[in-house]
């Protein structure tokens, strides 16, 4: 029989924590890319409060040679640069974790005398060595990095490469000095001769990864699909998307526009939409709340207008640097009156780059916008990935004639010769026009219109124009992703979600199943129009069935209520800011097949045996 | 004669009729304003592919419906950040944008401020009548002290916003006044403001004859006076300031020798680099003229490797 515990696999869960402002999330990183660049699975998570100085950040990387998708909860090395550190954190490592500090300014005399014998102490004087080496404070950082390095017996050249590629766009004796703190912190660490069980090795051949948030898997994709203006207005967890844009965007040609408020960035967009380039813009549901008013211009104006909702906690400026999945109805229900949208709901950072190009060649499919709705905890966590298959990506810009002249294309035309832009059609789509082009005289317009486009009050007209857009959502049926499946056919619970949830569930997943419980999986990675007949079909054929969602008043369960007129056994919901762990799942899944405990405990500190992240090289410590 | 040989077609006001009600009140300011925008584009010998027109929404933004050109109806207060989208992705196009008073310094003031302070490359002309006529005569930010509307029964409290002299602070290269009773003046202004490179504003007076019974055609013939008869140079931005604040304190009741209204250009600058001059990524043209497959993004995944 199996246990009730979570069978981790071969990995090694890595904590940072320390003072904000003290560049955590940044040398966590450098961490990740040193193992992701040795073929390493990593997955990162950053927890930090909306403080630039003053708070409590936290990052947590887990490393292993096999498949990961998510952040766990046990900690086997933790980095502690600052008293609190010890006091908040040092619980959460398993037995015979190792506890990275400064002696000079960390002491563990605080800790309970059995948590300190529980755990190894690895005492690195971090300061000091940046002093020997001539370094700034701020390397404090690189000196512990290098530490973690040492104590787990991996080559310190992944590190200083990691730390060249950092560093390359400053002076290279930036990068050079960074390298000699790291490797000090790495010497100290092995002389501090802790016996952690946790080895870390490169893998033979590795197989090149990405090492990528979905934050850049998105803009990644935009810039695929050919994106030629991006306009937003800064706002967590969106803005390093503009980041990315106005150094990666801005090089290979694409207009970036940090505007007056999102009120402008989305006007611009629907205008940027109008001239014919390949827009988008994106916010957090704080900024999208600007954004309604035009969202519903994009909607009259039959706007192909791609917009990013990135959510975070609660409402108001809520909690601005937590997750949650909370905006899935008001993203569908957003902007007076009714029009076709599309909600599509990446779960991973593949799927980010997969449905941010998609989504561009649906808005021009269906002359409607298009909304990827993501959120916090996968914008913002890092995870290596097979490189994206760019080969796939096609550009499809739908009825656009972006040339000639427009009186010569009879699908555009009325009777009288004249373009017709909101012409009556099978599918609802009309011939595009772009202002530049010749004949191309027209009105697109924000109130109710003929199909010329001039305003129009007629009931007959209202009507038509209505079921006009609204066909759209028939033709959107048969081009927006499917959900994604992922287990048996057969299995003893059957989960629906969406987002980003899908990543602690799949790892939960194949944990449940070493465990002997069969799980399946339904991704639901369209949410708008949603996907009845799928969800039916899925439900219809689980055992027991399972909705995990992270807001308080269930909103796809209730969708599923709503549209397959089914109701699920179980839901699992989280509102608190965090992702769910796949330890809450597995305990979960555990409790609903009479397994385990009803609420998921959180897992007791694991007793480590020893374990080997990677292949072993044969080789000794390998500088 | 055609563009084929080498030769541009002749084009009339004529051009730009569309042949529906217009559905302004009769004696509205509007009318005068069409008839000269029509007049400048004719005098331009703009085609109708070689521009654009954003509209406001307003009475001045049913216009979009009373002129054949390529248009777009926008948002209320929202013509300017739609226009800066057209011209960002679309550098060719002469862009327009018609605005109300309400419109464009009230709800879409934001917006002016910041369109100005960019010299974004667009001619902005104010439908100034001092009210809200569209949705039936409440007081707008441009409306006198004191002016009584449904919406400030006891009159209005707040002084009305300068918008020469809020242009004028932002940095405007081009600010100009019209008065819609004198459609050769302004036909004349609009030619000024559309030929402009940068952020060019036309504030027109255009009498609402339905709700603003105080500053109706009368009231503002027997006060305007234009500047190029006045000797006046508009090199100077102090002084274009000055002249700009000179009539915000007129109140309705003033005689009109008391409260004399400039119109002409206040001030103009040329050769300051717009908004599109600065960004490189226009300079290939139009942006559906490009990128009709996919974008290799194989150098840019290399830094993520
Ligand atoms: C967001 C929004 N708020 C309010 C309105 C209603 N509205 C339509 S036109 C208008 C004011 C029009 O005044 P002005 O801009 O001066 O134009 P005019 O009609 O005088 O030309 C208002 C408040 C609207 N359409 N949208
Ligand atoms: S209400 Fe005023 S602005 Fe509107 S059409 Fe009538 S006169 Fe013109």
């Amino acid at each position: 029989m199996a246990t009730t515990a979570p069978p981790y696999g071969r990995e090694v869960r890595i904590k940072v924590a320390g003072p904000a402002g003290a560049g955590i999330k940044a040398s966590g990183e450098t961490l990740a890319r040193s193992f992701a660049k040795a073929g390493l699975n990593v997955f990162d998570l950053t927890e930090y409060p909306s403080l630039i100085k003053g708070g409590h950040n936290v990052y947590v990387l887990r490393v292993s040679a096999d498949p990961i998708t998510s952040h766990v909860d046990p900690v086997d090395v933790l980095v502690a640069l600052d008293q609190l550190t010890v006091e908040l954190n040092a619980s959460e490592l398993v037995d015979g974790g190792a506890l990275v500090y400064d002696p000079d300014d960390v002491t563990l005399d605080t800790l309970d005398a059995r948590l300190r014998e529980r755990i190894c102490p690895v005492p690195v004087r971090l300061t000091q060595i940046v002093k020997d080496a001539g370094g700034k404070p701020i390397m404090r950082n690189v000196a512990a990095l290098g530490a973690v390095i040492g104590h787990l017996d991996f080559p310190l050249r992944f590190l200083s490469e990691s730390l060249h590629t950092q560093f390359a766009r400053k002076a290279p004796e930036i990068a050079e000095q960074n390298v000699a703190v790291a490797a000090a912190g790495h010497d100290a660490a092995r002389e501090a001769g802790c016996a952690f069980p946790g080895r870390v090795e490169p893998l033979p051949d590795a197989p090149e990864k990405l090492l990528v948030d979905g934050n850049e898997s998105v803009g990644l994709g935009a810039l695929a699909a050919g994106i030629g203006f991006y306009a937003a207005y800064p706002m967590t967890p969106a803005s390093p998307l503009l980041h990315f844009m106005a150094r990666y965007g801005a090089d290979a040609g694409v207009v970036v526009k940090h505007t007056e408020d999102e009120i402008a960035a989305m006007n611009m967009v629907v205008g940027a939409a109008f001239g014919g380039g390949r827009t988008m813009c994106a916010s957090a549901g704080g900024g999208f709340a600007l954004m309604v008013e035009a969202f519903g211009l994009a909607g009259v104006s039959e706007s192909a207008v791609v917009v990013g909702v990135f959510s975070r906690t609660a409402p108001g400026t809520g909690l601005p640097t937590w997750t949650e999945q909370a905006d899935l109805r008001y993203v569908m229900h957003a902007a007076p009156g009714e029009f076709p949208r599309v909600i599509l709901s990446p779960g991973d950072m593949t799927d980010c780059f997969e449905l941010a190009w998609k989504a561009f060649n649906l808005a021009d499919r269906l002359q409607t916008p298009v909304v990827l709705l993501s959120e916090q905890y996968l914008q913002e966590s890092h995870a290596s990935v097979e490189p994206f298959d760019v080969a796939a990506v096609t550009i499809d810009r739908g009825k656009l004639i972006p040339e000639g002249d427009v009186s010569r294309h009879d699908g555009a035309l009325g009777c009288e010769g004249r373009y017709l832009r909101y012409k009556l059609t099978e599918d609802g789509v009309s011939w595009r026009a772009l202002p530049g082009v010749r004949g191309a005289s027209q009105v697109v317009n924000s109130y109710e219109h003929d199909e010329y486009g001039h305003a129009e009050e007629g009931a007959q007209m209202r009507a038509l124009q209505e079921e006009k857009r609204m066909k759209k959502l028939d033709l959107a049926r048969t081009l927006v992703p499917p959900p994604a499946y992922f287990g048996p056919e057969e299995a003893d619970v059957s989960v629906v979600l969406f987002g980003a949830t899908k990543l602690p569930v799949l790892e939960a997943r194949d944990w449940l199943e070493a465990s002997g419980v069969a799980v399946n999986v339904m991704q639901v990675v369209t949410l708008w129009p949603f996907p009845t007949d799928e969800v039916r079909a899925f439900l219809g054929a689980a055992r027991r069935s399972l909705v995990v969602e992270g807001n308080y008043s269930g909103q796809l369960e209730g969708l599923i209520r709503q549209h397959a007129l089914l109701e699920v056994d179980e839901h699992l919901r989280r509102y608190d800011g965090r992702p769910f762990s796949p330890e809450q799942v597995f305990g979960k899944v555990l409790a609903m097949v009479g397994r385990g405990p009803e609420e998921a405990a959180a897992p007791a500190p694991e007793e480590r045996t020893a374990v080997q992240v990677g292949e072993p090289s044969g080789k000794g410590a390998d500088r | 004669m055609s563009e084929r040989d080498g030769t541009r077609p002749t084009i009339t006001p004529n051009d730009f009729d569309i042949f529906r009600p217009l559905n302004w009140c009769p004696g509205c300011g509007n009318y005068q304003m069409l008839s000269a925008m029509k007049a400048a584009l004719a005098d331009l010998g703009l085609a109708q592919h070689e521009f654009a027109i954003v509209f406001g929404i307003g009475q001045h933004g049913n216009g979009a419906d009373f002129i054949k050109v390529q248009a777009f109806h926008a948002l209320h207060g929202r013509a300017l950040p739609t226009a800066t989208g057209l011209a960002l992705v679309n550098p060719d196009l002469r862009i327009i944008v018609q605005s109300g008073d309400g419109d464009g310094y009230g709800l879409g003031m934001g917006h002016f401020v910041h369109s100005v302070r960019r010299n974004i490359d667009i001619a902005y002309i104010g439908h100034n009548n001092q009210i809200y006529g569209l949705t039936t005569g409440q007081a707008s930010p441009t409306s006198n002290q004191g002016m009584k509307t449904p919406s400030t029964p006891s009159g209005v409290l707040e002084e009305p916003v300068n918008p020469l002299g809020v242009a004028l602070a932002e940095g405007a290269t081009f600010v100009a006044r019209a008065f819609a009773g004198d459609v050769g003046h302004m036909t004349w202004l609009f030619k000024e403001a559309i030929s402009h490179r940068g952020f060019a504003l036309v504030d027109v007076f255009q009498p609402c004859v339905t709700f603003n019974k105080i500053n109706t055609f009368k009231w503002y013939r027997e006060r305007v006076y234009k500047l190029e008869e006045a000797d006046y140079e508009p090199d100077d931005r102090t002084r274009a300031f000055e002249l700009a604040e000179s009539i915000v304190h007129i109140h309705n009741e003033d005689p009109p020798e008391a409260s004399r209204i400039p119109t002409g250009i206040f001030y103009r600058q040329e050769g300051v680099p717009t908004y599109q001059d600065g960004v490189p990524q226009l300079a290939d043209g139009p942006l559906w003229k490009r990128a009709r497959e996919p974008r290799d993004v194989t150098g840019v995944l290399r830094a993520f490797a």
